[in-house]
């Protein structure tokens, strides 16, 4: 075993020792704690980086079991184990990337703005991080369950820091409920994982995608209760999807994400929008070999994607606070994400949730460093004209934002792009019904265009609205230096999988970097490529072109960086004046529905108060009426009749002297009876 | 011996006399004196049975289990002379029927 895996515990051990000196020592350490958080995640984003270095080296893959729970022996075993394979490593790096800069930013926001509870703020990064590091390194479904849930609870925490308001602690309630209500589902789903396979596995061919692969051919057969293999199979993945719908805000589980901005900024840059929201999609592409089995399951993952990806991006339009904005444009991201996922695009979904990470970090963080300019103003039409006062912030915060719009070149064109052409291909090879989530998905790109640069115009553009905007408060090198790197990433990203440049020079140079390194066979049953196979001959997904690939190519990416293009002129053309309109005003009854949220919230109430509420009381009813009834039935009939009797216990002795006297002479005569004396 | 002409029969019969005064004293009278002189004689009453059948089988165990008896019949006495005083000392009688409290 090569020395960096012997290290790779240590990933997950740096943010916990963090936690635990923030926790207990945090009052005395040097800045309450955040200079510990920084050292530890960037302990952990060395680390991280060569482990990535050394499997890009050496395709030496890591898969062991590091400590078992219970030794069931024989049966199932439940363990924590650590893989390391291409999937992991570049997540790995993902993840401590943005909980460094995170951490340096919080420097920014939450030291210097004098807010109380650092060392509590600190301990619940580390830990955060920690637990997200180990649902990266996870080797079998439990173990990703219990760090899947970690992290909710570490969400819960941080979006309810200020806890001494109103808002914070219920938004950290709900979020803490609704993920909570899926992630049921999963523990359902992996205990029925367990009981079918025996194993919770991800890799290789004692893995349960590949004992699930083997029981589809018929080569071994599983207990599938009665249904259909795939039947069976399908119930299983559904249950699993209901956590990662949970998880990454996925229609109708996306409630919460909104509320969750409650929370200090960057919380929202790391939680919330870069990487505990991503472990939804990250755990269905880890076990995207036993979703590939099941195209029934991939078609509702696509159209869920899709829908949300459309739904969200609508809501977007109206929203008049910065956060708000972003909060819901990550919902629709993650659609995007879903949907690569439903329509076989294994590469696209993470190269997107790559860029998504990095370019959503940046816009959060810069939306904190304008939060922290405008003195914790939020609004945007408190805002305006910031541009020439926050130069680093604007520059980069744009350079952000034209990702998340998908306009060439920056990176979230190029995996948006991706996204969109492999769900064209295969719904032209044979599968239409995902050219309704194309279609859902291209229509998301105009509104993405639109709201992203209404966002960028009413925060930076035109004359200052308020007294804060004309002066606002300057920022520090901590906020900047994070903006900066991720604005240079945001940029630059897309780099790693230029799949269609590559394509339209005829494949004479390798640009599609992350493809090759995805889709390289390392023995573990978990690159790419083996997915690709597994989605032809079970899902049925096959490539069809219009003309050729290359036709195809351009058509696709001509046709939403055109929609892009037409969304953000238009947002231009509506909100560039000096005193811009409120323009979404004119919607009327569409924007009080998308101010609302489509009253998906009064919806979620209403089944909790109007639904749940009822059936518990009529259970509450039958329980105290009728199986509570008929047990104090049964004991009122003794307590009446013993009433009744004891009345012969009447104190005097002479009484009991006769009645045993009487019943001895009673029995007397019984035994002459039946001995037949008499 | 004269005691051998007298058949085991006859001790039955004294036996079985004594035990129905005891009975009856238990069951009529009121004053505890004669309660615990009842059971006195509801205890000597079996005695005579088991010396009876101790001499009627040349078997010294029932004589010897008379002992204990009456040894156990004079700690009767002893607590039910004790409890007798405390009841007087409650009731100012010992008339047992009046002792009705300690039930439900």
């Amino acid at each position: 075993m090569a020395l960096i895996y012997e290290l790779t515990p240590a990933i997950v051990f740096l943010p916990l020792a963090s936690f635990a000196l923030a926790l207990f020592f945090g009052q005395w350490m040097p800045k309450k704690g955040a200079v510990a958080g920084i050292l530890a995640t960037l302990g952990t984003l060395g680390l991280s980086l060569v482990t990535l270095g050394w499997l890009v080296l050496t395709g030496e893959p890591h898969d062991a079991t590091w400590y078992t729970l219970v030794d069931a022996d024989g049966a199932v075993n439940l363990t924590f184990g650590i893989l390391i394979d291409q999937l992991s490593a570049a997540m790995l790096v993902i993840v401590s990337l943005i909980a460094f800069l995170v951490h340096v930013f919080s420097l920014g926001y939450m030291n210097d703005e004098g807010e109380p509870g650092l060392p509590r703020y600190y301990a619940g990064l580390g830990l955060f991080t920690a637990s997200m590091l180990a649902f990266v390194i996870a080797d079998n479904l439990f173990m990703a369950f219990v760090f899947f849930e970690l992290v909710g609870l570490c969400s819960y925490l941080l979006i309810g820091h200020w806890f001494g308001e109103d808002a914070p602690p219920s938004a950290a309630k709900k979020a803490f409920l609704v993920t909570r209500f899926g992630d049921y589902f999963f523990l359902v789903g992996v205990v029925g994982v367990l009981v079918t396979f025996g194993t919770a596995g991800f890799a290789g061919s004692e893995g349960f995608p590949a004992l699930a692969e083997q029981a589809l051919t018929g080569e071994t057969s599983v207990n599938t209760f009665g249904l259909s293999t795939e039947g069976w199979f399908s119930v299983l993945g559904l249950l699993v999807l209901g956590g990662a719908l949970g998880k990454s805000a996925q229609f109708p589980f996306h409630t919460w994400l909104p509320d969750a901005m409650e929370g200090p900024t960057p919380v929202s840059a790391l939680i919330h929008a870069a990487t505990m929201v991503a472990a939804g999609v990250y755990l269905i592409a880890r076990i995207y070999g036993f979703y590939a089995l099941l195209p029934t399951v991939l078609g509702v993952i696509a159209f869920v994607g899709g829908f949300t990806a459309l739904f969200a991006a609508t809501m977007a339009v109206v929203k008049n606070e910065i956060k708000q904005v972003l909060a819901y444009s990550t919902i629709s991201q993650y659609g995007y994400m879903m949907l690569a996922l439903g329509a076989g695009g294994y590469v696209a979904a993470f190269f997107h949730l790559t860029t998504h990470a990095i370019f959503k970090a940046l816009l959060f963080l810069g939306a904190g460093s304008v939060i922290i300019a405008m003195h914790h103003e939020e609004d945007m039409w408190e805002m305006g004209g910031l541009k020439d006062e926050m130069r680093t912030t604007y520059l980069t915060f744009l350079a952000g934002s034209l990702a998340l719009a998908g306009i060439f070149p920056f990176s979230g064109f190029w995996s948006k792009d991706e996204v969109l052409f492999e769900t064209l291909v295969h719904a032209l090879g044979g599968s239409p019904l995902l050219f309704g989530a194309y279609a859902m998905a291209l229509s998301a790109v105009f509104l993405t265009g639109f709201y992203t640069i209404r966002m960028v115009l009413l925060s930076f553009h035109g004359e200052p609205r308020s007294d804060t905007a004309e002066d606002p408060h300057g920022v520090g090198w901590n906020v900047k230096f994070p903006l900066v790197v991720l604005g240079a990433l945001a940029v630059v990203a897309g780099g790693i999988n230029l799949l269609p440049v590559e394509k339209l020079l005829g494949g004479s140079l390798h640009l599609a970097f992350l493809e090759g390194y995805l889709g390289q066979d390392i023995g573990l049953l978990t690159h790419g490529e083996h997915y690709s196979e597994l989605l032809h001959d079970y899902a049925g997904y096959r490539s069809e072109y219009i003309g050729n690939e290359v036709t195809t190519i351009l058509l696709g990416a001509g046709l939403s960086l055109g929609l892009a293009l037409l969304g953000a002129v238009s947002a231009y053309g509506l909100y560039r004046g000096a005193a811009p309109a409120r323009h979404t005003e004119k919607l009327g009854g569409v924007q009080t529905l998308l101010m609302h949220n489509y009253y998906q919230d009064e919806y979620q109430v209403w089944l909790a108060e109007g639904l749940t509420v009822r059936l518990s009381a009529a259970a509450d009813t039958f329980d105290q009426g009728v199986i509570d009834g008929t047990v104090n039935a049964v004991s009122s009939v003794s307590l009446f009749s013993g009433g009744r009797i004891r009345r012969i216990q009447s104190g005097v002795v002479t009484n009991y002297a006769a009645l045993i006297v009487l019943s001895l002479l009673a029995l007397l005569v019984v035994f002459a009876i039946l001995g037949g004396w008499l | 011996m004269v005691l051998e002409t007298v058949p085991a029969e006859y001790y039955l019969v004294l036996s079985a006399a004594v035990f129905c005064i005891g009975l009856f004293g238990v069951l009529t009278r009121r004053n505890a004196m004669m309660f615990l002189m009842s059971v006195e004689l509801l205890l000597n009453a079996a005695n005579v049975n088991l010396v009876a059948f101790a001499f009627y089988w040349g078997n010294v165990t029932g004589q010897t289990f008379v002992l204990f008896t009456m040894a156990l019949a004079a700690a009767e006495v002893a607590v039910g002379i004790g409890i007798i005083l405390v009841l007087h000392r409650n009731f100012d009688d010992v008339d047992v029927t009046d002792a009705t409290t300690l039930k439900w």
